[in-house]
Protein backbone atom coordinates (compact mmCIF):
# COMPACT_ATOMS: atom_id res chain seq x y z
CA UNK A 1 0.00 0.00 0.00
CA UNK A 2 1.65 3.29 -1.14
CA UNK A 3 1.22 6.17 1.78
CA UNK A 4 0.38 8.55 -0.75
CA UNK A 5 0.91 11.67 1.44
CA UNK A 6 3.79 10.71 3.02
CA UNK A 7 5.31 10.89 -0.87
CA UNK A 8 4.04 14.30 -1.28
CA UNK A 9 5.00 15.99 1.65
CA UNK A 10 8.33 14.82 1.76
CA UNK A 11 8.60 16.73 -1.90
CA UNK A 12 6.51 19.61 -1.14
CA UNK A 13 9.49 20.51 1.48
CA UNK A 14 9.59 24.19 -0.31
CA UNK A 15 5.47 24.39 0.49
CA UNK A 16 5.52 27.54 3.19
CA UNK A 17 2.18 28.06 3.91
CA UNK A 18 0.08 27.56 7.71
CA UNK A 19 0.45 24.37 9.32
CA UNK A 20 -3.18 23.50 8.57
CA UNK A 21 -3.11 24.98 5.01
CA UNK A 22 -0.26 22.82 4.05
CA UNK A 23 -1.78 19.75 5.51
CA UNK A 24 -4.91 20.41 3.30
CA UNK A 25 -2.39 20.83 -0.37
CA UNK A 26 -0.66 17.62 0.92
CA UNK A 27 -4.07 15.40 1.66
CA UNK A 28 -5.68 16.62 -1.71
CA UNK A 29 -2.95 16.22 -3.51
CA UNK A 30 -2.40 13.02 -2.55
CA UNK A 31 -5.92 11.93 -2.67
CA UNK A 32 -5.71 12.99 -6.49
CA UNK A 33 -2.32 10.82 -6.90
CA UNK A 34 -4.28 7.93 -5.56
CA UNK A 35 -7.30 7.89 -7.41
CA UNK A 36 -4.59 8.13 -10.60
CA UNK A 37 -2.44 5.12 -9.36
CA UNK A 38 -5.98 3.19 -8.87
CA UNK A 39 -7.62 3.88 -12.42
CA UNK A 40 -3.71 2.97 -13.70
CA UNK A 41 -4.15 -0.53 -11.84
CA UNK A 42 -7.65 -0.97 -12.99
CA UNK A 43 -6.09 -0.88 -16.47
CA UNK A 44 -4.17 -3.75 -15.89
CA UNK A 45 -0.85 -2.45 -14.87
CA UNK A 46 1.55 -3.41 -12.17
CA UNK A 47 1.74 -1.38 -9.01
CA UNK A 48 5.09 -0.32 -9.92
CA UNK A 49 4.64 0.77 -13.25
CA UNK A 50 1.62 2.53 -11.90
CA UNK A 51 3.23 4.13 -8.95
CA UNK A 52 5.68 5.32 -11.62
CA UNK A 53 3.79 6.53 -14.07
CA UNK A 54 1.34 8.30 -11.68
CA UNK A 55 4.42 10.30 -9.56
CA UNK A 56 5.71 11.38 -13.50
CA UNK A 57 2.73 14.13 -13.53
CA UNK A 58 5.06 16.01 -11.63
CA UNK A 59 8.47 16.93 -13.40
CA UNK A 60 9.25 19.34 -10.86
CA UNK A 61 8.23 19.46 -7.34
CA UNK A 62 10.04 22.37 -5.99
CA UNK A 63 8.15 24.42 -8.87
CA UNK A 64 4.84 22.98 -8.10
CA UNK A 65 5.57 24.47 -4.44
CA UNK A 66 6.80 27.73 -5.90
CA UNK A 67 3.72 27.63 -8.21
CA UNK A 68 0.61 26.51 -5.21
CA UNK A 69 2.22 29.15 -2.82
CA UNK A 70 2.32 32.14 -4.92
CA UNK A 71 -1.59 30.74 -6.09
CA UNK A 72 -2.51 30.67 -2.58
CA UNK A 73 -0.74 33.62 -1.15
CA UNK A 74 0.31 36.29 -3.57
CA UNK A 75 -3.74 37.23 -3.76
CA UNK A 76 -3.79 37.11 -0.42
CA UNK A 77 -1.56 40.44 0.26
CA UNK A 78 -3.37 42.87 -2.25
CA UNK A 79 -6.77 41.40 -2.78
CA UNK A 80 -8.32 41.80 -5.95
CA UNK A 81 -10.50 44.60 -4.79
CA UNK A 82 -7.15 46.53 -3.92
CA UNK A 83 -5.45 45.97 -7.00
CA UNK A 84 -9.07 46.52 -9.53
CA UNK A 85 -10.13 49.77 -7.72
CA UNK A 86 -8.40 51.14 -5.10
CA UNK A 87 -4.66 51.00 -6.51
CA UNK A 88 -5.66 53.15 -9.83
CA UNK A 89 -8.11 55.33 -8.40
CA UNK A 90 -5.98 56.31 -5.06
CA UNK A 91 -2.86 57.10 -7.95
CA UNK A 92 -5.47 58.81 -10.25
CA UNK A 93 -6.44 60.96 -7.34
CA UNK A 94 -2.76 61.24 -5.88
CA UNK A 95 -1.54 62.69 -9.27
CA UNK A 96 -4.35 64.72 -10.34
CA UNK A 97 -4.27 66.40 -6.84
CA UNK A 98 -0.16 66.88 -7.17
CA UNK A 99 -0.44 68.25 -10.91
CA UNK A 100 -3.05 70.96 -9.46
CA UNK A 101 -0.90 71.89 -6.76
CA UNK A 102 1.77 71.99 -8.79
CA UNK A 103 -0.16 74.31 -11.38
CA UNK A 104 -1.42 76.57 -8.55
CA UNK A 105 2.41 77.03 -7.84
CA UNK A 106 3.79 77.28 -10.86
CA UNK A 107 1.24 78.53 -13.20
CA UNK A 108 0.22 79.15 -15.98
CA UNK A 109 -2.58 80.99 -14.33
CA UNK A 110 -6.09 79.77 -14.59
CA UNK A 111 -9.08 81.21 -17.06
CA UNK A 112 -11.47 83.42 -14.95
CA UNK A 113 -14.28 84.44 -16.10
CA UNK A 114 -14.79 87.74 -14.62
CA UNK A 115 -11.10 88.94 -16.51
CA UNK A 116 -11.19 92.29 -17.29
CA UNK A 117 -14.37 92.79 -15.45
CA UNK A 118 -13.71 94.40 -12.04
CA UNK A 119 -16.50 95.01 -10.68
CA UNK A 120 -18.72 91.98 -11.74
CA UNK A 121 -19.23 90.36 -8.78
CA UNK A 122 -20.52 86.03 -8.83
CA UNK A 123 -20.59 83.91 -10.54
CA UNK A 124 -16.61 83.99 -10.84
CA UNK A 125 -15.53 80.58 -12.99
CA UNK A 126 -11.88 79.57 -12.19
CA UNK A 127 -10.60 76.75 -14.59
CA UNK A 128 -7.81 75.35 -14.74
CA UNK A 129 -6.71 74.67 -18.51
CA UNK A 130 -3.61 73.36 -18.41
CA UNK A 131 -5.02 71.15 -14.82
CA UNK A 132 -7.91 69.74 -17.39
CA UNK A 133 -5.61 68.99 -20.69
CA UNK A 134 -3.21 66.88 -18.31
CA UNK A 135 -6.64 64.85 -17.04
CA UNK A 136 -6.83 62.59 -20.39
CA UNK A 137 -3.80 61.31 -19.60
CA UNK A 138 -4.36 60.60 -15.67
CA UNK A 139 -7.74 58.72 -16.73
CA UNK A 140 -5.98 56.79 -19.49
CA UNK A 141 -3.80 55.49 -16.57
CA UNK A 142 -6.51 55.22 -13.91
CA UNK A 143 -8.23 53.09 -17.04
CA UNK A 144 -4.54 50.96 -17.86
CA UNK A 145 -4.39 49.87 -13.95
CA UNK A 146 -7.89 48.22 -13.50
CA UNK A 147 -8.45 46.85 -16.55
CA UNK A 148 -4.93 44.87 -16.33
CA UNK A 149 -5.45 43.91 -12.50
CA UNK A 150 -8.73 42.09 -14.19
CA UNK A 151 -11.40 45.38 -13.35
CA UNK A 152 -14.61 44.88 -13.80
CA UNK A 153 -16.44 47.46 -16.11
CA UNK A 154 -17.55 49.52 -12.82
CA UNK A 155 -13.89 49.24 -11.53
CA UNK A 156 -12.43 50.33 -14.46
CA UNK A 157 -15.12 53.45 -14.54
CA UNK A 158 -14.60 54.09 -10.86
CA UNK A 159 -10.53 54.37 -11.41
CA UNK A 160 -11.39 56.60 -14.13
CA UNK A 161 -13.82 59.20 -12.24
CA UNK A 162 -12.07 58.79 -8.99
CA UNK A 163 -10.30 61.98 -9.14
CA UNK A 164 -13.90 64.10 -9.24
CA UNK A 165 -15.11 62.28 -6.39
CA UNK A 166 -13.64 64.67 -3.91
CA UNK A 167 -15.16 67.61 -5.53
CA UNK A 168 -17.98 65.69 -6.36
CA UNK A 169 -18.38 64.95 -2.78
CA UNK A 170 -18.07 68.68 -1.45
CA UNK A 171 -20.81 69.66 -3.67
CA UNK A 172 -23.55 67.38 -3.15
CA UNK A 173 -22.74 66.97 0.64
CA UNK A 174 -20.36 69.82 1.81
CA UNK A 175 -21.78 72.88 0.34
CA UNK A 176 -25.54 71.92 1.49
CA UNK A 177 -24.37 71.23 4.72
CA UNK A 178 -22.09 74.71 4.90
CA UNK A 179 -25.32 76.41 3.30
CA UNK A 180 -27.28 75.67 6.43
CA UNK A 181 -24.70 75.91 8.94
CA UNK A 182 -22.61 79.16 7.71
CA UNK A 183 -24.43 82.63 7.15
CA UNK A 184 -22.01 83.73 5.43
CA UNK A 185 -22.02 81.20 2.71
CA UNK A 186 -25.62 81.15 2.92
CA UNK A 187 -25.40 84.90 1.64
CA UNK A 188 -23.16 85.24 -0.94
CA UNK A 189 -23.57 82.11 -3.02
CA UNK A 190 -25.84 82.21 -6.07
CA UNK A 191 -27.26 79.59 -8.20
CA UNK A 192 -25.25 80.59 -11.17
CA UNK A 193 -22.02 80.41 -8.99
CA UNK A 194 -23.12 76.81 -7.86
CA UNK A 195 -23.51 75.94 -11.64
CA UNK A 196 -20.43 77.70 -12.82
CA UNK A 197 -18.35 75.94 -9.88
CA UNK A 198 -19.90 72.11 -10.55
CA UNK A 199 -18.81 73.09 -13.97
CA UNK A 200 -15.01 73.58 -13.53
CA UNK A 201 -14.67 70.99 -10.88
CA UNK A 202 -16.84 68.08 -11.74
CA UNK A 203 -18.05 68.49 -14.85
CA UNK A 204 -15.15 69.67 -16.71
CA UNK A 205 -12.68 67.15 -15.24
CA UNK A 206 -15.04 64.17 -15.51
CA UNK A 207 -15.31 64.75 -19.60
CA UNK A 208 -11.33 65.24 -18.96
CA UNK A 209 -10.73 62.12 -17.37
CA UNK A 210 -13.13 60.21 -19.83
CA UNK A 211 -11.56 61.40 -22.87
CA UNK A 212 -8.64 59.24 -22.31
CA UNK A 213 -10.25 56.26 -20.12
CA UNK A 214 -12.82 55.30 -21.89
CA UNK A 215 -10.55 55.00 -25.42
CA UNK A 216 -8.23 52.95 -23.07
CA UNK A 217 -11.33 51.06 -21.71
CA UNK A 218 -12.56 50.18 -25.03
CA UNK A 219 -9.37 49.28 -27.06
CA UNK A 220 -6.87 48.18 -24.68
CA UNK A 221 -9.08 45.94 -22.28
CA UNK A 222 -10.05 44.18 -25.45
CA UNK A 223 -5.98 43.53 -26.87
CA UNK A 224 -5.27 42.42 -23.11
CA UNK A 225 -8.30 39.90 -23.00
CA UNK A 226 -7.13 38.49 -26.32
CA UNK A 227 -3.19 38.41 -24.99
CA UNK A 228 -4.34 36.69 -21.66
CA UNK A 229 -6.92 34.04 -23.50
CA UNK A 230 -4.22 33.24 -26.23
CA UNK A 231 -0.71 33.51 -23.78
CA UNK A 232 -2.36 32.59 -20.41
CA UNK B 1 -2.27 18.82 -30.75
CA UNK B 2 -2.67 22.30 -29.43
CA UNK B 3 -0.01 24.57 -28.15
CA UNK B 4 0.97 25.37 -24.64
CA UNK B 5 0.67 28.45 -24.62
CA UNK B 6 -3.49 28.42 -26.51
CA UNK B 7 -3.96 25.67 -23.28
CA UNK B 8 -2.93 27.40 -20.52
CA UNK B 9 -5.61 30.49 -21.77
CA UNK B 10 -8.43 28.04 -22.28
CA UNK B 11 -7.52 26.28 -18.06
CA UNK B 12 -9.80 28.68 -16.48
CA UNK B 13 -12.57 28.46 -18.85
CA UNK B 14 -12.57 24.81 -18.96
CA UNK B 15 -12.95 24.22 -15.34
CA UNK B 16 -15.92 26.99 -14.87
CA UNK B 17 -17.60 25.27 -18.04
CA UNK B 18 -17.38 21.66 -16.47
CA UNK B 19 -18.24 22.94 -12.73
CA UNK B 20 -21.26 24.37 -14.39
CA UNK B 21 -22.62 21.03 -14.54
CA UNK B 22 -22.04 20.15 -11.00
CA UNK B 23 -19.36 19.68 -7.93
CA UNK B 24 -16.63 18.18 -9.32
CA UNK B 25 -13.08 17.09 -7.10
CA UNK B 26 -9.85 17.87 -8.88
CA UNK B 27 -9.29 14.27 -10.15
CA UNK B 28 -12.70 13.77 -11.90
CA UNK B 29 -12.54 17.55 -13.27
CA UNK B 30 -9.11 16.40 -15.19
CA UNK B 31 -10.96 13.50 -16.55
CA UNK B 32 -14.20 14.89 -17.38
CA UNK B 33 -11.85 18.12 -19.17
CA UNK B 34 -9.81 15.14 -21.03
CA UNK B 35 -13.27 13.29 -22.03
CA UNK B 36 -15.47 16.02 -23.30
CA UNK B 37 -12.29 18.10 -25.29
CA UNK B 38 -11.55 14.33 -26.64
CA UNK B 39 -7.68 14.45 -25.14
CA UNK B 40 -7.01 17.56 -26.27
CA UNK B 41 -7.00 19.24 -23.04
CA UNK B 42 -4.90 17.31 -19.99
CA UNK B 43 -4.39 18.29 -17.05
CA UNK B 44 -1.52 17.23 -14.88
CA UNK B 45 -1.74 17.33 -11.65
CA UNK B 46 0.89 19.86 -11.69
CA UNK B 47 -1.07 22.04 -13.57
CA UNK B 48 -4.11 21.59 -12.74
CA UNK B 49 -3.81 22.68 -8.75
CA UNK B 50 -2.04 25.95 -9.06
CA UNK B 51 -4.65 27.18 -10.90
CA UNK B 52 -7.44 25.54 -8.55
CA UNK B 53 -6.28 27.18 -5.81
CA UNK B 54 -5.94 30.85 -7.43
CA UNK B 55 -9.15 30.40 -9.25
CA UNK B 56 -10.57 29.68 -5.46
CA UNK B 57 -8.18 32.97 -4.43
CA UNK B 58 -10.49 34.88 -6.81
CA UNK B 59 -13.71 33.23 -5.57
CA UNK B 60 -14.76 31.90 -9.01
CA UNK B 61 -14.79 28.40 -7.45
CA UNK B 62 -14.94 27.01 -3.71
CA UNK B 63 -13.79 23.79 -2.22
CA UNK B 64 -15.00 21.79 0.60
CA UNK B 65 -14.01 18.74 2.28
CA UNK B 66 -16.76 15.67 1.63
CA UNK B 67 -16.06 11.78 2.19
CA UNK B 68 -16.76 9.98 -0.99
CA UNK B 69 -18.40 6.34 -1.31
CA UNK B 70 -15.28 4.68 -0.96
CA UNK B 71 -14.75 6.44 2.89
CA UNK B 72 -12.07 8.50 1.04
CA UNK B 73 -11.57 12.23 1.76
CA UNK B 74 -11.89 14.78 -1.49
CA UNK B 75 -12.03 18.31 -2.12
CA UNK B 76 -14.91 19.10 -3.96
CA UNK B 77 -14.82 22.20 -6.00
CA UNK B 78 -18.24 24.00 -7.14
CA UNK B 79 -18.65 27.25 -9.16
CA UNK B 80 -19.92 30.69 -7.24
CA UNK B 81 -22.04 33.19 -8.65
CA UNK B 82 -18.74 35.36 -9.00
CA UNK B 83 -17.71 32.50 -11.32
CA UNK B 84 -20.70 32.16 -12.81
CA UNK B 85 -20.40 36.14 -14.08
CA UNK B 86 -17.24 35.42 -14.93
CA UNK B 87 -17.91 32.55 -17.39
CA UNK B 88 -20.19 34.13 -20.13
CA UNK B 89 -17.36 37.33 -20.88
CA UNK B 90 -14.86 34.68 -20.71
CA UNK B 91 -17.27 32.68 -23.73
CA UNK B 92 -17.97 36.18 -25.29
CA UNK B 93 -14.01 36.92 -25.68
CA UNK B 94 -13.06 32.88 -26.63
CA UNK B 95 -15.64 33.24 -29.46
CA UNK B 96 -14.67 36.72 -30.61
CA UNK B 97 -11.13 35.59 -30.45
CA UNK B 98 -11.76 31.88 -32.45
CA UNK B 99 -14.24 34.12 -34.51
CA UNK B 100 -11.02 36.07 -35.59
CA UNK B 101 -9.10 33.26 -36.42
CA UNK B 102 -11.57 32.10 -38.32
CA UNK B 103 -11.39 34.94 -40.77
CA UNK B 104 -7.85 35.45 -40.64
CA UNK B 105 -7.31 32.08 -42.00
CA UNK B 106 -9.78 32.32 -44.59
CA UNK B 107 -8.16 35.28 -45.98
CA UNK B 108 -4.88 33.33 -45.55
CA UNK B 109 -6.21 30.41 -47.55
CA UNK B 110 -8.27 32.88 -50.09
Amino acid sequence: MVDWETRVELRLTGLALEPGERAEVIAELAAHLAETCEELRKQGITEEEAVQRTMSQVEDWQKLSRLIQTARTKENIMTNRVKQFWLPSLLTLLLSMVLLLLIQFFGPSPWTSDSGNHLRMTPVAVVYVSWLLTLPLIGAMGAFLSIRAGGSARAVFSSIMFPVFPYLAFVVVGLPVALILDDHVAHNITIPAFFVGLSAWVIFPAVALLAGGLPVQIFISRRLNYRRIAGG
Amino acid sequence: MIGTGIKRGTAELAVLSVLEYGPLHGYEMARRIEKQTKGALRFTLAALYPMLYRMEQRRWIHGVWENSSSGRRRRCYRITPAGKKKLSPLRREWAELFGALRRLTKVSNG
